[in-house]
């Protein structure tokens, strides 16, 4: 390919010149060798050659000038020829320039998003060289978490790692700075956490190893650049400055630096504080001086454990090392258990079974990735069908385009110019349409990207993403851009292939034989599109109607006017034997609110991400041989709590205040509990005891069946769950349900004030309505079919320009017929119906392969739909005839264009 | 003649040279178009190299390093399809421009 070569030769010039250097001396000595065998002296033939040469050095530059400069400077003429040509017609230029920067910029935009949330590696020292252990329990699964002296181990004891850290998110922290509370998102870390990841800090020092040497002695913090900024201004007298983190002093001793943001993707870090102080800022989860305390029990698994491979060392080589010291550790932890109501032998199998995984960390933890990535490559695939229709559509438009020029190429064929030359020319114009439209691409992008990211993460405060114009996110434009072009810059290159030249000059452009070939292609090309917007539009509708399903499907509970807060009283110093108190005083002030109809509480809340899972015995239920004992969820709730909910209680009484210690023992299950264990039987009085669960509460008699209601959120299928009352258990760390009378947002302040004038220090987490919480658990879901939809309607809207397009092209080209037909008595109706057939024709043979089409792709997303199957056919019928209502109407102006032809003229005009 | 078509008529006489012996280096061109037209055409042999890869550059004629008879390395070169194609295109433009040129002779 000489102009890649040409262009390749710009950068070895001197390799280039030696060449030619060569060549021209060899030429010179054969003459001196031919002159001497001749009779010359070597002087004499020396001066000939020389002669009859000429000047080698200009010699040398012209060749040279041929072999580099010639392709450079022909493209740059293309270049300005094709911005001529672009800027002549801009009604042209600007419909195909949008139509691209809204493909480009979708594209650009999302993958964005994915490259940010899935692709990227974190912004620290070395990311590939960082693995994250995990561990693998065959009976369980795969857990992500270890224990302090499991961690200590791997430091201490192994081989294979330059470095080795562990850390634990603590979400929803009390920050208190002069007085002044507010939540922020912390970590505890290990003492090497900053070094071996070569995190810096900008002020002040990191939290260093000797930071962590005994419990509870080392209380400094490092907070964030961004909340750096947000709660201190940038204030520089930041290091030394004493804070209260739940209800415990510190120190702040630094800042990191702001690229830093964790190590978990979508996630920020306000504030670090060593692990070993867990005890002060979560005393609830320390169980500090019992056989649970977190910083002894090898059993206790709470830290994530990521370290950075020494080089050289395999990943095979270092699980293996890891592995050795993982067992010993896992024996520890068996032993551990000696004494504890969770010892049992199979507790005991499952540590010793446990296996170490070492996965790659240098893309940071997988929560974010594991949540958005199916969505994110839904709407990914989606964008790229959107990319195909946009290029359909400047294919098109380029193609009518084309045909009006035939004249201007015929005429540059004729006068000489090379075809090849002239397609290069046809392909520069269509490269310059994709640059700018990805260039307008880029800059929708960065706009689309940001609010798709509110979106994404509205949900949660903490949750931030960077989104910013990398070199990745740059290339994948430019691959993109180039891609179309390739796509929608063949047809007019193709054309002028094809191009016959003298009928092109001969002929009335109008009536030349070469435009059945572009409608043919237009034809194509038009249906393409129809049946790419049904697959969008399929799957659109069927993303959306799961979507309210989800939200209309009863979940078990009414949803309406309820109002949720959360509170954790063991974090601002209360004593568990103050908790039940406190929550009695909480239920009778806040129910003595005039617009609050009912108030409880339970451990997890509605719609929680949380879950508790134990195993049970059920007296006299024996097992039916290979018979699996699913786990048993559990949810301690609060007095009077289905009343509040509104979950139907099927048999049996709700749970009341009298519920307490001291008072028989009692528990309630839901209808897939009892069809599960007790079938048809009535399970009332029946007995139930949970050894594994809290110091094993003992016989617990059932006192009330209810109905299934969502836990975790509204996919989930019903699992056999069993509510205690948390008056006889007491925890703390609780979700007030409130039900009110009217819209429950006007009741929050009132509800905060209550919770004042009880209690002015205790700190109140999440206030907000049960719906919200319901939407909240559907951010996927809104956002797969908000995009899904918006995609779809664009796809839809090109495909009718380009149907528009098409027949109005086709009615301008059979102006003459029309008017003969007219003359010859056709009716006005008769010949818009023509043109209406038409259309007809194209958008359902669009249809005819778009529905099987669409069934097919919509089986690819069947995991994402609720309540209906893949090939559902209300969707279908929906998306069709919205697909033929709409084209309808598209071609509705060119078929009166058709039926308003004075016959009169356009006849004479032929 | 003007110097536009002087050029146009030594790629003429370079193509053609190809066509008949094949492979050849410059010097070999030169030799071959000074004995071919009985001494009657001259060119300056340094103006053949930029012209030789201006052809090379348009994919008329493909080079390649060989040694010759007497053992130095040199660069032959060959015609190619496109550069067959050129020579009979030329051949006949230059047919057209002699035939004009003694036309208009002729008319004085």
């Amino acid at each position: 390919m000489p102009l890649f070569r040409r262009v390749l030769n710009l950068f070895s010039r001197s390799k280039v010149d030696r060449e030619i250097d060569a060549e021209l001396r060899s030429h010179i000595e054969m003459r001196m060798e031919d002159n001497i065998a001749n009779g010359m002296s070597p002087e004499e033939a020396r001066r000939d050659a020389m002669l009859r040469f000429g000047n080698p050095v200009v010699v040398r530059e012209r060749a040279a000038g041929a072999d580099v400069a010639l392709g450079l400077e022909s493209i740059w003429a293309d270049v300005r020829y094709g911005l001529r040509q672009l800027r002549r017609s801009p009604g042209f230029t600007a419909v195909a320039l949008i139509t691209l920067a809204l493909g480009i910029g979708a594209n650009t935009a999302i993958f964005s998003l994915i490259d940010a949330a899935l692709l990227k590696m974190l912004p620290v020292k070395d990311p590939q060289q960082l693995v994250e252990l995990k561990s693998v329990d065959p009976s369980v699964g795969l857990n992500d978490q270890f224990s302090y002296p499991a961690f200590k181990e791997f430091r201490d004891r192994n081989q294979v790692l330059s470095g080795v850290l562990a850390f634990r998110k603590l979400h929803d922290i009390d920050f208190e700075v002069d007085g002044q509370g507010a939540l922020a998102n912390g970590q505890l870390v290990s003492g090497s956490y900053f070094s071996v990841l070569g995190v810096k800090t900008i002020f002040g020092r990191p939290i260093l190893p000797e930071d962590e040497t005994a419990a509870g002695q080392n209380p400094v913090a490092v907070i964030g650049y961004d909340y750096w900024r947000e709660r201190f201004a940038l204030d520089p007298a930041i290091v030394g400055k004493r804070v209260i983190l739940n209800n415990s002093p510190f120190t702040i001793v630094g800042v990191t630096a702001p690229e830093f943001f964790g190590l978990q993707p979508g996630e920020r870090i306000d504030v670090s504080v060593p692990l070993t102080m867990m005890a002060q800022v979560r005393p609830d989860f320390a169980s500090s001086g019992s056989p649970y305390d977190v910083l002894k029990a090898p059993f206790r698994n709470w830290l994530y454990v990521m370290a950075r491979l020494q080089p050289g060392v395999s990943n095979e080589h270092a699980t293996a090392n890891l592995q050795t010291i993982f067992a010993e550790s896992m024996r520890e932890a068996a032993d551990g258990l000696a004494g504890l109501p969770y010892d049992s032998p199979a507790a005991r199998r499952s540590l010793l079974g446990t296996t170490l995984r070492l996965e790659l960390g240098g893309q940071g933890l997988a929560a974010l990735r594991q949540q958005f990535s199916k969505p994110l490559w839904i709407i990914m695939a989606v964008v790229s069908l959107l990319l195909l229709v946009t290029c359909a559509n400047v294919a098109n438009l380029l193609l009518a385009r084309a045909n009006a020029r035939q004249r201007e190429i015929a005429i540059r064929l004729a006068v000489g110019a090379g075809r090849q030359r002239v397609i290069r020319q046809l392909i520069t114009e269509s490269i310059l349409l994709a640059a700018g439209g990805g260039a307008l691409g880029l800059l929708l992008a960065f706009w689309g990207s940001r609010s798709l990211l509110v979106l994404m993460l509205h949900s949660r405060s903490t949750m931030s993403l960077s989104v910013r114009p990398d070199s990745t996110v740059l290339g994948f434009t430019l691959l993109v851009s180039l891609l179309t072009a390739l796509l929608f810059g063949m047809i007019p290159a193709w054309r002028a292939a094809q191009l016959n030249i003298t009928p092109a000059l001969t002929q009335n452009a109008r009536n030349t034989d070469n435009t059945s070939g572009r409608s043919r292609l237009g034809k194509v090309l038009v249906v393409s599109q129809i049946t790419i917007s049904l697959v969008l539009m399929v799957g659109a509708g069927l993303l959306t109607r799961s979507l309210k399903n989800l939200k209309n499907f009863y979940p078990g509970f009414n949803k309406e006017n309820v109002l949720l807060f959360s509170i954790n009283p063991l974090m601002t110093g209360y004593k568990e034997a103050q908790l039940i108190p406190l929550y009695e005083r909480l239920l009778e002030h806040i129910g003595a609110i005039p617009s609050v109809r009912s108030t409880s509480f339970s451990v997890h809340g509605p719609l929680s991400p949380n879950f508790r899972f134990t195993s049970i015995k059920v007296e006299g239920y024996v097992p039916r041989s290979g018979q699996e004992l699913a786990p048993i969820g559990i949810e301690p709730v609060g007095p009077k709590y289905f009343g509040t909910a509104q979950t139907p209680v099927l048999r049996g009484r709700d749970f009341t205040a009298a519920d307490r210690e001291g008072a028989s023992k009692v528990v309630i299950i839901n209808e897939t509990m009892a069809r599960y264990y007790f079938g048809d039987a009535n399970p009332i009085g029946r007995r139930l005891s949970m050894p594994g669960y809290r110091g094993d509460p003992g016989w617990l008699e059932i006192v009330a069946v209810v109905k299934d209601a969502k836990q975790h959120d509204l996919r989930e299928q019903a699992k056999p769950t069993i509510y205690l009352p948390l008056f006889q258990i007491p925890e703390s760390g609780v979700t007030f349900e409130i039900r009110t009378a009217m819209n429950p947002s006007n009741t929050a302040a009132a509800i905060l004030n209550t919770v004042k004038t009880v209690d002015e220090r205790l700190p109140v987490f999440y206030l907000k309505t049960l719906n919200d919480q319901v939407d909240d658990s559907l951010v996927q879901e809104r956002l797969v079919a908000l995009l899904s939809s918006m995609f779809g309607v664009l796809a839809l809207l090109l495909a009718c320009v380009g149907l528009y397009g098409l027949m109005a092209y086709t009615v301008n080209r059979r102006t003459n017929e029309i008017g003969i037909r007219m003359a010859l008595g056709a009716k006005r109706a008769q010949i818009a119906g023509m043109v209406l057939r038409e259309t007809l024709s194209l958008v359902f043979c669009g249809l005819a392969i778009g529905i099987p089409a669409a069934m097919g792709a919509s089986r690819l997303i069947a995991s994402e739909l609720y309540g209906l199957k893949p090939g559902d056919p209300t969707t279908l019928l929906i998306a069709c005839s919205v697909m033929t209502a709409v084209t309808f109407l598209a071609s509705y102006l060119p078929a009166r264009r058709a039926a308003s032809v004075n016959p009169m003229q356009a006849l004479r005009s032929e | 003649m003007a110097k536009n078509d002087l050029q146009g008529t030594l790629d003429l006489l370079v193509l053609k040279t190809l066509s008949q012996v094949g492979e050849l280096h410059g010097y070999g061109i030169v030799l071959h178009i000074q004995r071919a037209s009985d001494a009657l055409l001259n060119v300056e042999e340094g103006s053949l190299y930029p012209a030789l890869h201006r052809m090379e550059q348009s994919s008329w004629i493909k080079s390649e390093w060989a040694l010759t008879e007497t053992g130095r390395k040199a660069k032959y070169y060959r015609l190619t399809a496109a550069g067959q194609k050129q020579l009979a295109e030329a051949e006949k433009s230059f047919e057209q421009l002699v035939k004009g040129i003694r036309a208009m002779l002729r008319y004085a």
